[in-house]
């Protein structure tokens, strides 16, 4: 249906159209739509989320403290900021932008952009994600490989240890 | 399919000819529309950002930890929370915008403004601390090396022979013990030693280790960086010489590739909210501060993401 037609159609019909299609309703449903804003959300309920974001936050900052039960596993507390990442995301597009609230319209514009997101990251993963399984004779040469890092840490323990002793010197 | 154009063009069919009048195709405003819409191209945008760094990350052999590349955890939280609560007063604003509470809603602004702010301005220092490390995402600045090798080696040399240093390091050796601290002191000897450790032409590969550690350590796990006693770089901050941090070059680009794209999008919120301050924020301003709004907790949204992926992983 382009814009110009109803302009034209106008000239045609004349008085308000009741019976043919359900427009008046429409119209009115979404006015109404308009005016219900006012009923969610409310100081309260935007309060309580934002409580929810900040504990979630310090959920995910967790892994971090020392309190952490998991720290020779790394892939828990992965798992465990995605799933607290999740649940912050749905928060935000729920309730702050009242996605909650809308009309089914939400589902067509986010549900194939997520599918789009997620489908872009797969497709990486064999030319980039697996880049390092089959590498130049040269780039294995300059690549970091965990060995320097074990090497770095070798000399740091030496060095530290030689400092201790220094001190004591002095 | 529950699009009401669809619905009426059906039931026109029949007797009277289509009876066609204007009407919105979505219910919802051509402003949230256009939001939303890009909004979700803005889903793909940050979606292929994340996903290539996610698939870089795993898909490297080392990857640095938070810690080697100088990143504060504290500082990424104390951010996320700043953007969490330009969110509600966005969002409050709204609100207050709708009930016309004009002053109200000007003022929740002004603080999403300052809180918009606060982030950058804590995003710049986070910056700076980088590039005082030598960390930056291109090779003329970067001062980062993947492995303590012969390369790094004679970078080190290169460094250590140029006239400017050679003549720093000329003065530092010929002030007297008293007029040093104790952290110079300390560093002036291992700056000698590592002349001698790089210039040795019976070099072993552990050396080279010991050279990259004195430069720069690799601050252990739990240990703060900065009390570490730091390498030469942190104790003589002119000396600038080439660090090893493994992984760290691919690890800058993803990082100021994320963060950048993402400090310039709070750079366009921002501006956008400046221009919202110029406006009487009453009831009819209310579609714009949605859509203002919606960008803003989309902003907040890849934050929530970014900070656990590059500040935690």
């Amino acid at each position: 249906m382009s814009n110009s037609e109803p302009h034209k159609s106008s000239n045609v019909t004349h008085g308000p159209i009741t019976s043919p299609g359900k427009l008046p309703e429409e119209i009115e449903s979404v006015v109404e739509d308009e005016q219900s804003h006012e009923g969610h959300g409310g100081m309260m309920q935007y309060m309580a989320v934002f409580v929810a974001l900040c504990f979630l936050t310090t959920m995910s900052f967790l892994t971090y403290s020392s309190y952490w039960p998991w720290r020779d596993e790394p892939q828990v507390g992965w798992a465990f900021m995605m799933a607290v990442s999740c649940t912050k995301a749905l928060l935000v597009v729920l309730f702050f932008m009242h996605v909650l609230w809308e009309a089914n319209w939400k589902y067509v514009l986010t549900i194939p952009a997520a599918m789009m997101a997620i489908f872009l990251a797969i497709m990486l993963i064999p030319d980039i994600g697996l880049r390092n399984r089959m590498v130049s004779q040269e780039r294995a040469l300059h690549m970091a490989r965990g060995s320097d890092v074990l090497l770095l840490e070798k000399a740091a323990s030496a060095a530290s240890s030689g400092e201790v002793e220094k001190h004591e010197h002095e | 399919m529950n699009a009401p154009a669809a619905s009426i063009g059906h039931e026109s069919h029949g007797h009277h000819g289509p009876v066609l009048q204007y009407q919105p195709g979505l219910p919802l405003s051509r402003g949230k529309l256009i939001m939303w819409l890009f909004l979700s191209t803005e889903i793909m945008f940050f979606a292929a950002l994340l996903g290539s760094y996610v698939v870089l990350r795993f898909g490297a052999a080392v990857w640095p930890k938070p810690h080697h590349v100088h990143l504060s955890e504290p500082i990424g939280a104390f951010n996320t929370f700043v953007l969490i609560c330009s969110s509600v007063t966005v969002v409050l604003a709204l609100e207050a915008a709708r009930a016309n509470k004009r002053s109200l809603a000007k003022s929740w602004m002004l603080l999403t403004l300052i809180l918009g702010s606060l982030f950058l301005g804590v995003k710049a220092y986070e910056y700076s601390s980088k590039f005082d490390h030598g960390i930056y995402p291109w090779a003329p600045r970067g001062r980062i090396y993947e492995r303590p090798d012969l390369y790094y080696g004679s970078a080190v040399r290169a460094r250590l022979s140029d006239p400017a240093i050679l003549a720093k390091i000329k003065e530092l050796d010929g002030r007297p013990e008293n007029e040093l601290s104790d952290a110079e002191l300390t560093g002036r000897r291992r700056l000698k030693q590592v002349k001698d450790m790089v210039n040795n032409p019976d070099q072993q590969a552990f050396d080279l280790a010991v050279v990259a550690d004195q430069i720069m350590p690799l601050p252990g796990e739990g240990s703060d960086s900065h009390d570490h006693g730091g390498g030469l770089n942190d104790t003589f901050a002119w000396l600038q010489l080439p660090a090893v941090i493994p992984g760290g070059n691919m690890w800058a680009s993803t990082y100021f590739f994320l963060t950048g794209f993402h400090a310039v999008h709070v750079i366009v919120g921002l501006i956008v909210f400046s221009i919202l301050l110029l406006y009487e924020l009453g009831p009819a301003a209310a579609g714009m501060i949605e859509n203002a709004g919606l960008y803003w907790h989309f902003v907040d949204l890849v934050w929530i993401f970014l900070f656990p992926l590059l500040y935690l992983f």
